[in-house]
């Protein structure tokens, strides 16, 4: 993946080399749910991009929607039990 | 400390059976210890906000209590990160800001860096066209991401790859704290990993919850 490309003018021109960008794009495709096991070297950045953009937003859906579950939660127990029962969780956990 | 490492050990072994994600060799520290931490001051922030504002509203589905629920996750999550990530520190800054109703940029070497792209840009047509269509998606990513607007590409990425592993984090730890909560209330043991459709939406939080078969 990491093959010596020749197009030296962009690394003299600035910082941000090809190679660095592909390297992170093909990093933060690991991350992705979908993400593909094997090694595809031709990895479009632009797809990589688009699926992270939609991933995070599902996680920020997901975030609210346990946010509001919790509200719900904690609103309808009895707060010092409620934080009695859940530190009691976690030590047995 | 000792009990919290080897509870956060067990955690992780539970975890692992439990999610079915796949295991980041690299940077676990999102999946052991600072998780736990993360619960403890996750724990005590939603309790004390909780405290704060019952007994004047509806114990229905407040917006500003989820809200405030999402908000004080959002910055334990983000104490969590210890100051090592833009975006982490940008959800403190912001928070503490936003009573001020004021904004804080974080400060980033952002103008020369795009200047550069534009280069780039003019230096090669296929280049060109790959640069434009980065650049947007880019834009994008770094509004999603807090405090990453302008961001240099690579910069914007490890900030991006950071904060998905934080908040896949969050999730976990929420929905545990859920089932915890849910198992709890409705005094039934048992529930599974995932506590679906608890209560049917608006619940006046009257009855316990019926567990999920």
């Amino acid at each position: 993946m990491s093959s010596r490309r020749s197009h030296s003018r962009h690394s003299s021109a600035s910082r941000i080399t090809e190679e660095e960008i592909n390297e992170l794009v093909s990093k933060l495709q690991m991350m992705l749910p979908d993400a593909p096991i094997s090694r595809n070297s031709r990895v479009s950045a632009r797809k990589v991009l688009q699926e992270t953009c939609s991933y995070i937003r599902s996680l920020h859906q997901e975030v609210d929607d346990l946010s509001e579950k919790l509200s719900e939660l904690l609103a309808s127990t009895d707060t010092d039990s409620a934080e009695a029962a859940i530190l009691r969780s976690l030590l047995m956990q | 400390m000792e009990a919290e490492s080897s509870t956060s050990n067990q955690q992780r072994k539970r975890k692992r059976s439990a999610s079915e994600s796949s295991e980041k060799p690299a940077q676990s520290t999102w999946r052991s210890d600072k998780e736990h931490r993360l619960y403890s001051s996750k724990l005590l922030e939603a309790l004390r906000r909780v405290r704060s504002g019952s007994g004047s509203s509806s114990p229905r589905t407040d917006p500003p209590r989820s809200r405030a629920v999402r908000e004080a996750a959002d910055r334990a999550l983000a104490i969590s990160a210890r100051g090592r990530t833009r975006w982490s520190r940008a959800i403190l800054s912001s928070r503490s800001i936003k009573l001020k109703s004021n904004r804080i940029r974080v400060p980033c070497p952002a103008r020369p860096k795009r200047t550069e792209l534009e280069r780039i840009q003019s230096a090669a047509d296929q280049e060109k066209k790959k640069s434009v269509v980065l650049q947007s998606k880019a834009k994008v990513l770094g509004r999603l991401v807090p405090g990453c607007k302008k961001l240099s590409f690579p910069t914007l990425l490890e900030e991006a790859s950071d904060y998905i592993k934080a908040l896949e984090m969050q999730v976990k730890a929420m929905s545990a704290l859920t089932e915890i909560l849910s198992m709890f209330g409705g005094g039934t043991e048992g529930a599974p990993g995932m506590v679906q459709d608890a209560g049917a939406g608006t619940s006046t939080g009257t009855d316990s919850m019926p567990p999920p078969a």
